[in-house]
């Protein structure tokens, strides 16, 4: 019987066109349920909305008058580009920090916290992330706000005289809160491939004579790619569609694009959401084609 | 099965059978899969201030119906979910002209509220009003109301304010709190501006009303997604002017702020009042009457202003608590005056909606 | 600082380190403890106003009472939703890991002639907003399925956007995979399935631990999908953020003290068996 593995026999199939035939349908069988769950559910459901971004609401009812209009809205308004190119800024910069913060963290982590700590340590980071995000980004506000914690500190330490509102309601609180949001995703997704890298491989460098930075910089770093860029989906890809942050801690200033589109659903104006949600996910999705060639999946093995 | 096996590695087994047992446990599996309540229930949504667990229990116990709460997050929400869900509930709240529009939609029945002895609890007036009847009877039944109050700290805020314009003041820039409702606020612009009907202005009221917005913005420190938010800031003195409900001083002080004063703007304020509806064709409508019946009490009524804070339609409620000593406060939240519900601008989805909240992400997305 | 236990010598730890290496260490060390400190800044704000006496949790801090506790543990209603938000966030962890690794396996190594489409596909559902998701969920399952809304269609909206974290990271880490370790145990009479359930899982667990907690995280704080997909049921998320009107009291932030603190206990407690497991077979073999 056919296994999804490569091979079986000991050697590299040798006959990769012979085993070829064979492959598409019992190979990808496993991927079944997920075509369930995402091409029936998820590809289903965007049917609707996908349709609906070209059709009216005219007081809450959805009318089938096909139209381009709630696309054209998004270019000729002179916020939504702006919002938007500001929101990939932002969620630029958000994923560069966790990743600065992350990959050490995780180095540490692995390299020198013995192996049945490293999971509690792990599980130590992410169970915060189970109480309620509205409690924990209300703590933020105490903590950031004029009357919160480092005000506090800094007034009692007589750095400042006043308050500040520095790091309040500003494009600056959205972007501290986003990192401690995102934080545990780059951390898991950077553990588990980092997890597997065998650390000898630094030493025998070092004993050839490489430095510690360029062995990092040429051993550690390309093979940890794939953990490294699953990190940087997990947190700039959601982030395009944060709204609840934005409205929380960041004020007037700290708007990002999810909220307008947010607006229009609250409001009953499904077709129009639809439509710049579809606007905003189609950029995203050019971008990751665009980058392809970094995000390559498949193990070159398996393709024969 | 053969590959199937080989995710249950013994951890994991013993991940999931752990899980599992918990959740069995919790007596989550078998309630937790149950579509429609058993006998003596039906599924409500409505707001969390409607009926609090004490009252629950109490007409559970003497009807034997106990009702399955759902939460509202919101008008719109709401509706959009009973549109597809339909008889799936069975009682659903909605504010003010939303009433209308659930029916209008065939998304509720019309029924006599007199059918229910409690229903003389009422105040007359809230048995009437306009724009909830209809030939076939009343649209839903009477629950409360409040105005939208501007409150402001007396120390920061001078002179006196009386007019919306107190928003727009530069000198209080980044010290006002308004609430996260894209369709609202430009119903308060309008009501500044004049306009004759906030909820569907003309192209002309609306630009008005957008570029008050735009003074508006930068006087806002941040739009509140919660009530908590707005009495959180103005106990702690991060704004002096924000806008709220009836009652938000009351709490503020208990979160150990500042006296606040409140005004009803001199152009006119918009209010909500909401009603429970009943769901056409929800599958366990035949347990609402007596469930309103006996929920409805005047005591509970009573007991639910003293908790929240914010005037009810319920009549004798009020005759319970001035001689339970609440009178002065019942007086300060205007329980005793639902006339003044009737002057409110009402707030409901309207054909200019789309308008407004397209104005307003022009003016609140730009960040 | 953590010492390895007697049992397994970390072969770096006998290295000879250079003071380079060990500057490195400790600083790396205090990195770490900043980082946590930077995560449970928030949280340690989250226990204090629990106990805080006003009903609007925050500060200033004006009074100490457990009175929040009380209130918590007898409002049936909140503990309903919070034994509903676990009872899902279970389920959807499990069925998210076991769905999404299978899925990830056919992804890397199903031989797919585009597998970059196919990544960028899985993906897509986590770029949308919450509640673009949620109304299209709830049209398609209304309109198209006919189905009754219920915590299990709450699941099922769930898995739309947990299972793609999960197929990405397991596919991260069998992209990378070692084939020799397979053909090696092939070689050696494995066939397929021994060969993924003793080679490939063991080794790739951390990434499927990962998923499964990633998982837990994402649907257990869930709100907007789980608002539209839910039936005449509540969850915590969905409790706490209705509370638009009146605002939410501290008996929240008691409820998510006590749900962290069950876990963490619960943490404690397994670690202290693991050891104490450890500790008996070590006395078995001794003697």
């Amino acid at each position: 019987m056919t296994h999804a593995m490569a091979g079986g026999h000991g050697v590299p199939p040798a006959e990769p066109e012979a085993g070829r035939q064979r492959r598409p349908l019992t190979r990808l069988w496993p991927a079944l349920p997920a075509v369930l769950v995402l091409g029936v559910l998820f590809l289903g459901s965007m049917a609707f909305m996908v349709v609906f971004s070209f059709w009216r609401t005219v007081d809450l009812d959805i009318v089938a008058d096909w139209n381009l209009d709630n696309y054209v809205k998004f270019f000729t308004s002179p916020t939504y580009p702006g919002t938007f190119v500001k929101t990939l800024v932002m969620a630029a910069v958000v994923t560069v920090t966790c990743l600065a913060l992350a990959l050490p963290f995780t180095y540490f982590l692995v390299r020198y916290v013995a192996r049945r700590w490293q999971r509690i340590v792990l599980l130590a980071v992410i169970v915060p992330f189970w109480t309620s995000y509205l409690l924990r980004v209300y703590a933020w506000q105490a903590i950031l706000g004029e009357r919160g914690v480092i005000n506090q500190v800094l007034l009692s330490l007589g750095i400042i005289d006043e308050p500040t509102r520095l790091l309040s309601y500003n494009n600056v609180s959205v972007y501290i809160v986003l990192v401690y949001v995102y934080f545990p995703f780059a951390a898991l997704a950077l553990y588990a491939t980092l997890e597997r890298f065998d650390f000898g491989q630094l030493k025998a460098a070092q004993d050839l004579g490489a430095r510690p930075d360029q062995a990092l910089r040429h051993i550690l770093l390309p093979q940890i790619r794939p953990g490294i860029i699953t990190a940087c989906i997990f947190v700039f890809i959601p982030i395009i569609g944060e709204f609840l942050t934005p409205i929380i801690v960041g004020g007037t200033q700290g708007v990002l694009i999810g909220n307008p589109v947010i607006n229009f659903f609250r409001a009953g104006q499904i077709t129009q959401g639809a439509a710049f949600a579809l606007i905003i996910a189609a950029f995203v999705t050019v971008l990751l084609i665009v980058f392809r060639r970094h995000l390559q999946v498949e193990d070159v093995v398996a393709r024969g | 099965m053969r590959l199937f096996d080989r995710h249950l590695t013994r951890r994991r087994f013993l991940q999931a059978s752990a899980g599992t047992a918990a959740a069995l446990a919790l007596g989550g599996l078998p309630t937790a899969s149950r579509l429609f309540a058993q006998s003596g229930s039906f599924n409500m949504m409505t707001w969390s201030d409607h009926f609090y667990p004490e009252q629950l229990d109490a007409v559970a116990k003497a009807t034997g119906i106990m009702p399955q709460i759902s939460e509202l997050a919101g008008n719109a929400e709401g509706y959009t979910r009973v549109r597809e869900v339909g008889g799936q509930l069975d009682l659903i709240s909605g504010d003010a002209l939303w009433v209308p529009r659930y029916y209008e939609d065939s998304l509720i029945e019309a029924w006599d509220i007199n059918e229910l002895e409690v229903a003389k609890t009422l105040y007359p007036i809230a048995r009437e009003f306009p724009w909830w009847t209809t030939p076939e009877g009343y649209l839903g039944y009477p629950f409360g109301w409040s105005p939208v109050q501007i409150y402001y700290d007396p120390a920061y805020v001078s002179p006196e304010p009386d007019s919306w314009e107190v928003l727009l003041d530069p000198k209080y820039a980044q010290r006002v709190m308004v609430e996260n409702q894209p369709e609202e606020i430009p119903a308060y612009m309008g009501k500044y501006i004049g306009a004759a009907d906030p909820y569907n202005m003309t192209e002309d009221e609306l630009a008005q009303a957008t570029d008050a917005m735009y003074l508006l913005k930068p006087n806002i420190l941040r739009l509140a997604q919660q009530n908590t938010d707005t009495v959180s800031a103005l106990a702690n003195g991060e704004v002096w002017l924000a806008t709220g409900n009836l009652g938000t001083d009351e709490r503020v002080l208990e979160a150990g702020g500042p006296e606040l004063k409140l005004f009803t703007p001199k152009e006119g304020t918009i209010g909500w009042m909401d009603a429970e509806m009943i769901v056409a064709g929800g599958a366990n409508s035949a347990n609402i009457r007596p469930w309103l019946e006996a929920a409805e009490q005047p005591e509970y009524m009573a007991q639910n202003f003293i908790l929240y804070g914010r005037p009810l339609f319920n009549e004798a409620a009020y005759k319970i608590l001035v001689d339970n000593g609440h009178q002065e406060r019942a007086d300060r939240f205007l329980y005793n005056q639902p006339e003044v519900a009737a002057t409110m601008t009402l707030k409901g989805p309207s054909p200019s909606t789309a308008a407004a909240v397209e104005a307003f992400n022009e003016v609140f997305a730009a960040g | 600082m953590w010492s390895p236990v007697a049992e397994r010598i970390d072969p770096l730890e006998s290295m000879p380190v250079s003071p380079y290496a060990r500057l490195t260490r400790r600083l790396l060390w205090v990195l770490a403890a900043l980082v946590m400190a930077f995560l449970y800044l928030p949280i340690v704000l989250l226990v204090i106003f629990s106990f805080n006496e006003p009903r609007t949790p925050g500060l200033p801090i004006t009074g100490l009472t457990f009175d929040w506790y009380a209130k918590a543990l007898s409002n049936r209603v909140l503990l309903d939703a919070v034994r509903n938000s676990i009872v899902v966030a279970a389920i959807v962890a499990i069925a998210a890991t076991v769905i999404g690794t299978m899925a990830a396996f056919a992804l890397v190594r199903g031989g797919i002639r585009f597998p970059g489409a196919a990544r960028v596909f899985a993906t897509l559902p986590i770029m949308l907003p919450g509640m673009l998701l949620g109304i299209a969920i709830l049209i398609f399952m209304r309109r198209v399925l006919d189905l009754q809304l219920s915590l299990l269609t709450v699941v099922a909206g769930h898995l739309v956007f947990t299972v793609p974290f999960v197929i990405l990271i397991v596919a991260a880490s069998l992209q990378g995979f070692d084939r020799n370790l397979e053909w090696a145990a092939a070689d050696l009479g494995a066939d397929s399935r021994r060969t993924v359930r003793h080679i490939i899982l063991p080794l790739i667990w951390p990434s499927i631990l990962a998923g499964a907690l990633i998982s837990v995280t994402l649907s257990i704080d869930e709100f907007v999908v789980t608002f539209f997909t839910v039936g005449p049921q509540l969850t915590l998320p969905i409790y706490i953020y209705t509370q638009i009107k009146f605002g939410v009291t501290p008996e929240v932030n008691a409820i998510a003290t006590l749900m962290l603190g069950t876990t963490l206990g619960l943490i404690v407690l397994g670690m202290a068996l693991v050891a104490l497991r450890r500790r008996l077979r070590r006395g078995k073999e001794g003697s």
